[in-house]
């Protein structure tokens, strides 16, 4: 009975429950969709790493805790030794040595172009090796044979328009080394998106490796005995030096891997589908709460005829829950097709995915169903609880004048405080000494405003909606009057409506206010500190003393200055020690490319082999200029030095710490250094710095894995990862955008339909219809900008918060990108015009009389 | 036919302003088609004097109140002519029929007269606002003042009486000085007090402002306030009365529901 009743009532409905319809199936959309995908993507390397995982891998040591690393990053392997002796053990039918390096760079020497992904998947070169499970296969030519072949990836080739016999470049720390391409390998699995390149086992251990390693031994056994035994006996066999691997642990271990890697991506989008879950709650409560104030009526007869509130409130429950149902399966099958859709996605970035494999586990559907039955039950609580409070009475009132709802006192209280917490929060977080803090309270201080002012919002309806509503009565005449007094009438209604607005646009301002001070504090920073011209990055690979030299011998530049990074522990006068950056740079360092201010002692004194040191980090362990540290380079390598400056708060480095480079060589040889990963060139003065930039561009044009930038150049790098951020939230906004425009859209079409009978008596006594469509326009023009004025003060509270909390960590300069704001107050008139079309032409093609007869 | 109508109906009299305020041709209103035609009204010809109180009277199914809607711009004929004033209105468009609403015809229903949303002198200025003209103050006042609700300009409808709101629909009505005033059952929904109240207001509106008014009624006693009454049956007009009373009003529909079941 029960159900038949919501069945019948929610396809009465239909084109209301349409629109929440759309939010939840949006929001379990995102979330069934993102998680076929990378189940599909998981199960996917999941097979390809079963199918080519060796029995047990015996791979170098990793790092202990607390073990200092070594500051030379070089590949750890493991030696040649090792694959003999694993060889040896009981049950290994083969042991074979593998390399297989990350840090090459794959240059086609005809076009000086970079082969292979410049970001995302890896580049890896290694020997050719034939075990049984490769996961390679050649197709064409034969396996590397001495120091001048290689073997490429059929995928690879084929981008780089390359083949047998074409030339191919591997450059590295150690130079650059040209081979022919011998043969043409294919995956006999899916091809992860990766360049693959081998070189015969010799050539790879002196080009890769410097040495005769490997940088892991696989071994395969005969199937006598398990793999755990293998791994004990090879243990025992060994000593524990050691990684020791079976397959199935190297399997889960690669695949936490790719999924750390795709867990951006399934971040982003379960955000997308957080977000139009949480404004789609406003769309359905405002739906059910204005079929509830439909039904008054019906509701008042049957609660008179003897319905007890509990099956009133359980009647409109059971919509919502066809609604949830309706609205989870429709999702989930959207889902399937942004799975599909993210796979092609995938595939056109080269991770050969298959949209014919999608994995659909039973999480899919419980995750999907529970989202969109929760969601949907929740919001309409809300109003079902308002409906069964309706009084018997009301069947029999005049239902002509549907009550103006009022915000109740206890609403205010709990708004005002929540916002007021939440502004109390933010003041707190502004002021906060350190980043980590303040970052808390802003966090706690963005979530109570938004709920303070979502809670807030039918007040805040009557007294903004006043404020701007005041203008329209002058400009727009009595249709300006009547949109006016129309979106106060339900304040809690307009509240609503505008909050789902609300809620995509103070992001939008916050972000934009956030990144607007992140690009002019850069920009300010480098126009600031920076004197050096160029900066040139490695990327993967680092720089090499050719590229150096190129750099000294272009015309017009003066001097180019290279720098070298630790991660160095300090032993303090204290007995504490702490963990800092060091960077090890040469005397020009500290006085032409860079301008560092300094709050105590010296710039000289770090020339004169002393330690400069962050203000913070000086205040932290209450350091001063004098004191002697213990500077750990790594576990073999430490000195001595006293403290010689303190650097100033908010410089571009941060809260680093700095050593002259010779200071630095005396502790650390040659060996033992990290590469060089970024290095600067100045122009000489005089010399045209855009001139000098192609001139330099030319010099080094023989190396594309670097990035050459002049402070201009490096601006817009800067300017091009805040954008690319930006971007993912203009994508989430104009979701929640889209969602919000919808709930506009229902309110003002369910406006229209409740005051039929207002409408045909307007007619009646005159109003045009072009009067009458403009007055439903308005309305809805109110509703939006309201929603945006909400969204803005917000945003801007968050977006001012946000800097001040990272002033110190380079966010030093406020910005409010104004265009943005007024983009944003012009865009909710165009949101309030859209959402307003539908319901002012039908109320504009209503018959008057037919309007007025309404009951 | 038409030629005839056309000269029964002379709006231009010699001598200024004719007499007649609406009228009425041989006007048809039909639903429907065929098998399921009705006819609602049927080749009704009808004049209403200016500064009169005319009230329309009829059983359920009369037609009355389709002839009132026709009348007033509000529904279209299946065939004839209506005049309002020298004005013919069968056959103008929805832009110059509102704008004729909006200008010469004022409205006073049975229920839901009121916008919710505006305060009484607001909803008394409102077909004024709409046409951008400003009201005439003076007149304003009288009028006000007329249907006594000088105290009560500042309240909102729901914060009024049944018969509070119906003398600011009256009010309204009035406040354009419309050339005539249309009232669809205005006290169907009052008690007799109240009702009587909002009738002695239409009838000092006709006797000391000049104000033209029909009203459709089935309540003999709101009848009597009229100076004549027309009798609709079946889609036709079958009487008329002058200066009447409630009781000859109700001895005169007894006579039809007399005919009807005899």
């Amino acid at each position: 009975m029960l159900l038949r009743t919501a069945l019948r009532s929610f396809f009465a409905h239909k084109g209301r429950m349409a629109l929440s319809l759309i939010a939840v199936v949006l929001s379990v959309a995102f979330v069934s969709g993102t998680l076929v995908f990378s189940d599909t993507a998981t199960s996917t390397f999941d097979k390809l790493f079963a199918a080519t995982a060796s029995d047990v891998s015996v791979q170098p040591p990793k790092p202990a805790e607390n073990e200092e690393p070594s500051a030379s990053d070089k590949p750890r392997t493991v030696p040649v030794d090792a694959a003999r002796q694993l060889a040896a053990v009981p049950g290994v039918k083969t042991a074979v040595g593998q390399v297989r390096v990350e840090n090459a760079t794959l240059v086609n020497p005809a076009t000086n172009k970079l082969v292979g992904p410049t970001s995302g998947a890896p580049t890896l070169v290694g020997n050719w090796t034939g075990t049984p499970r490769s996961a390679m296969r050649l197709t064409q030519g034969h396996a590397p044979q001495g120091a001048g072949e290689l073997v490429l990836d059929a995928d690879t080739a084929k981008k780089a328009g390359l083949g047998l016999g074409g030339r191919l470049r591997v450059d590295n720390a150690g130079g650059r080394h040209e081979f022919t391409i011998a043969g043409i390998a294919s995956f006999t699995t899916t091809n992860p998106g990766a360049a693959l390149a081998f070189l015969d086992t010799p050539t790879a251990q002196q080009v890769l490796l410097g040495e005769q390693a490997y940088t892991s031994v696989e071994a395969f056994g005969d199937g006598s005995r398990g793999n755990d035994r293998l791994k004990a006996d090879a243990l025992a066999t060994l000593g524990t030096g050691y990684q020791v691997k079976t397959a199935a642990e190297q399997k889960d271990e690669n695949t936490k891997n790719v999924g750390s890697g795709l867990g951006f991506m399934k971040n982003a989008m379960l955000g997308f589908a957080l977000i139009s879950a949480f404004v789609g709650c406003f769309l359905i409560i405002n739906t059910f709460s204005m079929l509830v104030a439909q039904r008054t009526r019906e509701i008042g007869l049957l609660r008179a005829i003897g319905g007890s509130r509990r099956q009133v409130n359980r009647s409109v429950l059971a919509e919502a829950l066809i609604l949830g149902v309706l609205g989870s399966t429709l999702g989930i099958g959207a889902g399937l097709g942004i799975a599909v859709g993210l796979i092609k996605l995938m595939n056109a970035i080269g991770m050969e995915l298959k949209a014919s494999d999608l994995q659909i586990g039973p999480s899919v559907f419980l995750a999907g169903y529970a989202l969109g039955i929760v969601v949907t039950l929740v919001a309409a609580w809300f109003p079902a609880r308002r409906a069964s409070r309706i009084a018997p009475m009301a069947a029999l009132r005049d239902h002509g004048t549907p009550a103006e709802g009022r915000a109740n006192l206890v609403r205010t209280v709990v708004g005002l405080a929540l916002t007021a917490g939440g502004g109390g929060l933010l003041v707190l977080a502004a002021k906060a000494a350190k980043a980590a803090t303040g970052g808390r309270y802003l966090g706690l201080g963005v979530l109570l405003t938004l709920i303070g002012f979502v809670v807030l919002g039918p007040l805040l309806a009557t007294v903004v909606v006043r404020a701007l509503g005041a203008l329209l009565p002058a400009v727009f005449g009595p249709s300006g009057r009547l949109a006016q007094r129309n979106a106060m009438r339900n304040p809690r209604r307009t509240g609503a409506t505008a909050a789902a607005l609300m809620v995509g646009l103070a992001l939008v301002i916050g972000s934009s206010v956030f990144s607007a001070s992140m690009v002019t504090s850069a920009n300010a920073q480098i126009d600031r500190s920076v004197g050096a011209d160029y900066v040139v990055q490695g990327g993967r690979t680092s720089i090499t003393p050719e590229m150096l030299d190129a750099v000294r011998r272009t015309q017009g530049i003066d001097h180019v200055t290279t720098q070298k990074f630790f991660g160095p522990r300090l032993q303090l006068p204290d007995g504490r020690s702490a963990r800092t950056n060091l960077t090890a740079a040469p005397p020009a360092f500290f006085t032409t490319d860079f301008h560092l201010p300094v709050t105590a002692g010296s710039l000289d004194a770090i020339g004169r082999g002393e330690l400069g040191i962050g203000e913070a980090f000086a205040k932290d362990h209450g350091l001063t200029v004098g004191d002697r540290v213990t500077v750990a380079y790594d576990k073999d390598h430490t000195q001595v030095l006293p403290v010689g400056a303190v650097f100033a708060k908010g410089s571009l480095f941060g809260d680093g710490s700095f050593v002259d480079f010779d200071t630095m060589a005396k502790a650390v040889p040659a060996a033992d250094q990290p590469p060089v990963w970024t290095f600067f060139a100045k122009a000489s003065s005089g010399t045209d710095v855009a001139k000098t930039l192609t001139a330099l561009e030319d010099a080094l044009k023989e190396y594309p894995q670097l990035t050459i930038k002049d402070q201009a150049g490096y601006k817009k790098v800067v300017q091009s990862q805040v954008d690319t951020l930006l971007y993912l939230i203009y994508g989430l906004v104009g979701l929640s955008i889209t969602v919000a425009v919808l709930g506009v859209v229902n309110t003002l079409a369910l406006s229209v339909v409740e005051r039929t009978r207002e409408i045909g008596l307007l007619r009646a006594i005159g109003l045009s219809r072009r009067q009458l469509r403009r007055m439903i326009r308005l309305e809805s023009v109110v509703i939006a900008v309201f929603g945006a004025v909400l969204g803005t003060g917000l945003g801007l509270a968050w977006g001012v918060t946000a800097q001040r909390v990272l002033r110190d960590q380079g966010l030093d300069t406020l910005s409010v990108p104004t265009t943005t704001l007024a983009v944003t107050l012009v865009a909710s008139v165009v949101i309030g015009l859209v959402a307003a079309l539908v319901p002012a032409f039908r109320a504009g093609r209503m018959n008057v009389l037919t309007a007025i007869a309404t009951d | 036919m038409t030629t005839a109508a056309a000269a029964v109906h002379d709006p231009q009299l010699p001598g200024g302003a004719s007499a007649v305020a609406a009228s009425a041709r041989r006007v048809t209103k039909a639903y429907g088609a065929g098998e399921t035609r009705v006819t609602a009204l049927d080749a009704v010809d009808v004049d209403i004097q200016r500064g009169r109180f005319t009230a329309i009277m009829g059983p359920s199914g009369s037609g009355k109140s389709t002839l009132m809607h026709c009348l007033a711009g509000l529904d279209t004929v299946s065939g004839g002519r209506i005049w309002i004033g020298d004005t013919e209105i069968t056959g103008l468009k929805d832009k110059q029929l509102t704008r004729l609403r909006r200008d010469k015809i004022g409205f006073i229903f049975q229920a839901f007269n009121l916008l919710p949303t505006l305060t009484a002198l607001e909803n008394i200025t409102l077909p004024m606002d709409i046409a951008g003209r400003r009201p005439d103050q003076a007149w304003l006042d009288q009028v006000v003042e007329t249907v006594g609700l000088a105290g009560r300009l500042k309240h909102r409808p729901a914060q009024l009486s049944g018969g509070q709101q119906q003398r600011v629909a009256v009010a309204r009505a009035l406040a354009a000085r419309p050339e005539i005033i249309f009232g669809d059952e205005p006290t169907g929904n009052l008690d007799s007090r109240a009702g009587a109240e909002v009738l002695t207001f239409l009838r000092r509106s006709v006797d000391e402002l000049g104000q033209t008014i029909v009203m459709v009624t089935h309540d003999p006693v709101a009848a009597g306030y009229a100076d004549r009454v027309l009798f609709l049956a079946d889609g036709v007009i079958v009487d008329e009365m002058h200066a009447p009373t409630a009781d000859s009003v109700l001895e005169r529909m007894r006579r039809f529901d007399g005919k009807r079941t005899s």
